[in-house]
């Protein structure tokens, strides 16, 4: 007992409480408070001691020092809601987490299938949108045809109207007239013969001569010194996309016939053929 | 215990909160001991704007290394009082704070101590500076040294030129004086 006494009169046990002994003489004031209650109850009190000088030194910190504190730490209970409870129930607390990855998948696969189907429609708009699109070109390059076939048309007319015109106030241009023959007393024809520039050009415009079938073809032919001489071949149904056709070229001639030949032409003409003729 | 606007946790109910790392234990810690560990700090800084970054940083230490805190050795306070005292005095010698605020070295000023005391000590700190004058000078300049200066009872032996031995009588008698003060 005089040992404990001195042992607590040393002062040992004021340095454990303010922390300024070695740590061998921590284990060995520890074990002494293991064994010994008075020197357990005499730490208890120097503790309060000390406890009371500090509290009487309070002083009230600014609260930035609250707030630097607060963010340099970190709770476990801040991010997931109760962690104390889930350490006494982890089973609660894997549904817990497995029902909000859940949650996440399923919000997950409701967000893809959302976009999914608004992809789908815009593409089934754009897919209608390009048809129309390719129609409406379609429409345009026929209009665009079309429109080019006429002015072609035209322009072959017009061609034709002016080489007409000059055919008719050209005075080197003679008309012979062809009439029909008992083959065909109805027909008639004008051939305008230019001896000068060797050119014979059929009227289709005022041709009047009935529509031969698809093996035949009227053939026309000069009468020079008493010899047929072929100027060429031409079907009734040319007077629809001309006023005046060219035939072969000859300088000199006393008359002209019409005689209706095979398709191709003959070498020489059939002459019970013969639908119209007429003279210089 | 009262409930009132601070947050009281049993001791026992603090460190279990502090181990789990819950929000109210942060928050009883600060309530509950703040200002008495602010109270140690400015004893050992007189500058308040270091000394409440130090009491910061002893905060955060005291939650970050709860786990080593072992209750069989004593009282939850008494450690967070030596964390905090500590690391205040590892402020006051480092040589970043010598060159930053010219201090004194304290070292050399062991004699004028009283005097620096007397220039530091704030207007709500009279009572305890009161009840140091209740030491007999003897005692007062050992307790101050070792409590609050951070000095080891060896340098304080080294320092006044006197033996180990009496360095502990001297602090024990200084303290069983003082509890009186507190019955």
């Amino acid at each position: 007992m005089e040992n404990i006494k001195s042992y607590i009169e040393s002062g040992i046990l004021e340095l454990y409480v303010l922390g300024d002994l070695s740590m061998q003489e921590m284990a060995e004031v520890e074990q002494m408070a293991q064994l010994h209650p008075e020197i357990k109850a005499e730490l208890a009190e120097i503790e309060k001691a000390m406890n009371n000088i500090a509290n009487s030194l309070t002083v009230k910190p600014d609260l930035k020092v609250k707030a630097g504190f607060f963010n340099s730490i970190s709770f476990s209970d801040e991010e997931e809601v109760g962690a104390a409870k889930a350490e006494s129930n982890e089973g609660a607390k894997v549904i817990m987490m497995n029902s909000r990855k859940l949650n996440f998948y399923k919000f997950s696969l409701a967000a893809c299938l959302a976009l999914l189907l608004v992809s789908i429609l815009a593409i089934i708009n754009l897919n209608n949108n390009l048809k129309a699109s390719k129609q409406q070109i379609a429409e345009l390059q026929n209009s665009n045809q079309n429109f080019a076939n006429k002015v072609n048309y035209l322009d072959q007319r017009v061609s034709s109207s002016e080489q007409a015109l000059n055919v008719l106030s050209n005075p080197d241009y003679k008309m012979v007239k062809l009439n029909g023959t008992p083959n065909s007393p109805n027909s008639k024809l004008v051939i305008a013969f230019n001896a000068k520039e060797k050119k014979v050009i059929l009227d289709l415009h005022n041709m009047d001569m009935p529509t031969n079938d698809e093996a035949h073809q009227y053939q026309l032919w000069a009468l020079v010194d008493g010899k047929p001489v072929d100027l060429g071949l031409f079907d009734a149904s040319d007077s629809k996309n001309a006023f005046v056709k060219d035939m072969k070229s000859i300088g000199v001639a006393q008359a002209f016939a019409v005689t209706l030949e095979p398709r191709g032409g003959s070498v020489n003409p059939t002459l019970d053929k013969m639908m119209v003729m007429g003279a210089i | 215990m009262i409930k009132t606007k601070k947050i009281f946790l049993e001791e026992a109910e603090l460190i279990a909160a502090m181990q789990q790392r819950k929000k109210i234990g942060a928050d009883a810690l600060y309530e509950m001991y703040s200002g008495s560990l602010m109270g140690i700090v400015s004893r050992v800084i007189s500058d308040t704007e270091i000394a409440q970054d130090v009491l910061q940083e002893a905060l955060v230490k005291i939650w970050n290394s709860i786990q080593q805190y072992d209750a069989s050795k004593g009282r939850l306070f008494t450690w967070m009082v030596n964390v905090t005292r500590n690391l205040a005095i590892d402020k006051v010698r480092s040589k970043d704070f010598r060159n930053h605020s010219k201090n004194q070295d304290l070292e050399n000023h062991v004699n004028t101590i009283d005097e620096l005391r007397n220039s530091v000590y704030k207007p709500e700190l009279l009572g305890v500076k009161d009840l140091l004058e209740k030491l007999k000078p003897e005692q007062k300049i050992i307790v101050d040294m070792i409590y609050f200066k951070g000095y080891t009872h060896v340098e304080v032996a080294d320092e006044l030129a006197i033996p180990l031995g009496t360095v502990k009588t001297r602090l024990r008698m200084g303290i069983i004086e003082l509890r009186k003060y507190f019955k």
